[in-house]
């Protein structure tokens, strides 16, 4: 720069002058609804039905500017991420999913926006703002509390969200009506742990938008054939079994690590009887689901993600 | 801390420190659904740079919604963002981060 204000920090590095924007603290996000689920696979109360669970909290806030949100994890031990950012007029919604069926113990949102973006209170007269070139538009202001990126870097959650290893597939050859899932659906040995100094689990946040989705299925084909007397009349007799659950990306704060993981939106079971009309042994069977698959199952969006941590207790 | 710049808040404890900083954001903006956008900045020459994604207004559970790719160019300047092969790409914000390593 050939003239203005400059600041450095201790290795050198260029944290504030007519260029580089800041990120200012807006203010917490709002918490307006909440719901829990899928602990166990919907529908579907046999063997292997056990899931992590999910609660999803809804957040909005009102501001002029984009918004970078923040999770302040009030439980350290829980699966945490945006799973959805939506905007109408200046109001953000945020729905932040959390692993587990608890409500309680929700995360705080602490969301940042552009030095331009932040309303400052006339009162508030003192202080130190650094304009850009244009001499109106400001990259920083110490009025509205600054953000320090401590930490950060990329993450991606491992290819496989489930702790049985391996893509639950189709089989064959079961028998008539056989419904018993062979498949751990649950994720909580799936992850990536990625080294990082600044991950304390008393005051950190992180920011880090949850991408990957993943829609895994277990499907189980059973039959039988009935026949009369000396082999008459033979029937066929069919069935369907089918497990499937949908995941979202999730991270966890673990001290010194930041982990990158997966934890449950969605679940479901299907099952379908068919028995042949007519015959001996007559027509019937009958299907029913819990839910429908969002779609053919799939990973998607497994991409590595920038995250940055930040110390909550600045903004308190 | 032996240089630098510290903010402090109304009742005296740390609000900001330059010492604190290991990352800085360098820009952020929006890219529409299935757009093509390439932004140079060339004060991030030569520093190790990031992207973070957030796709904006898309449901998450109901259809596909695809983010799209980021690419860091030309001595770590130039941010482009597209489509993913043969895939549409919903609308995203791009959070640019740089760090003097």
């Amino acid at each position: 720069m050939a003239y203005g204000f400059e600041a450095k920090n201790n290795n050198g590095k260029v944290i504030i002058n007519d260029t580089i924007e800041n990120l200012h603290f807006i203010g917490k996000a709002t918490r307006t609804s909440s719901s829990s689920g899928h602990g166990t696979i919907s529908g579907y109360s046999g063997s292997n039905n056990s899931l992590d669970g999910r609660v999803l909290h809804t957040y909005t806030i009102t501001c002029s500017g984009t918004p970078v949100a923040f999770i302040k994890p009030v439980d350290y031990d829980r699966w945490h991420g945006i799973v959805k950012q939506s905007v109408s007029n200046t109001t953000w919604t945020f729905e932040v999913i959390i692993s587990g069926t608890s409500t309680s113990n929700p995360p705080v949102l602490y969301c940042f926006v552009n030095a331009d973006d932040i309303p400052v209170p006339s009162g508030e007269t003192h202080g130190m703002i650094v304009f850009k070139s244009d001499g109106s538009s400001k990259t920083f202001d110490s009025r509205r509390q600054p953000l320090a990126i401590t930490g950060g870097g990329t993450a991606v959650a491992p290819s496989d969200p489930t702790n049985t290893s391996g893509t639950p597939g189709t089989s064959t050859g079961h028998s008539w009506n056989y419904a018993t899932n062979d498949h751990d659906f649950r994720s909580s040995n799936r992850y990536n742990a990625n080294s990082d100094s600044s991950v304390n689990v008393s005051n950190a946040m992180f920011s880090c938008p949850s991408l990957a989705q993943a829609v895994y299925k277990r499907q189980m084909h059973g039959h039988k054939r009935s026949c009369g007397q000396y082999g008459c009349c033979c029937q066929d007799h069919y069935s369907t079994a089918a497990w499937w659950v949908m995941y979202r990306s999730a991270f966890r704060l673990r001290n010194g690590n930041f982990d990158a993981g997966w934890t449950v939106y969605v679940s479901g079971y299907s099952f379908s009887s068919v028995a042949e009309d007519g015959g001996w042994f007559g027509g019937g069977g009958g299907s029913w689901s819990s839910g429908s698959m969002p779609y053919t199952a799939k990973t998607i969006n497994l991409q590595s993600n920038a995250y940055i941590i930040a110390d909550s207790s600045r903004y308190d | 801390m032996s240089y630098g710049l510290s903010v402090f808040k109304a009742d005296g404890s740390l609000g900001f420190s330059t010492a604190d900083v290991t990352w800085q954001t360098v820009a952020q903006f929006t890219v529409s659904a299935n757009a093509t956008v390439a932004n140079t900045y060339s004060e991030i020459a030569g520093m190790t740079v990031i992207a973070q994604r957030q796709l904006v207004n898309v449901p998450p559970n109901a259809q596909e919604d695809y983010v799209p790719n980021v690419t860091i160019s030309n001595n770590s300047q130039t941010i482009t963002v597209a489509p993913q092969s043969g895939l549409t790409s919903s609308q995203c914000i791009i959070h640019v981060l740089a760090q003097d390593a």
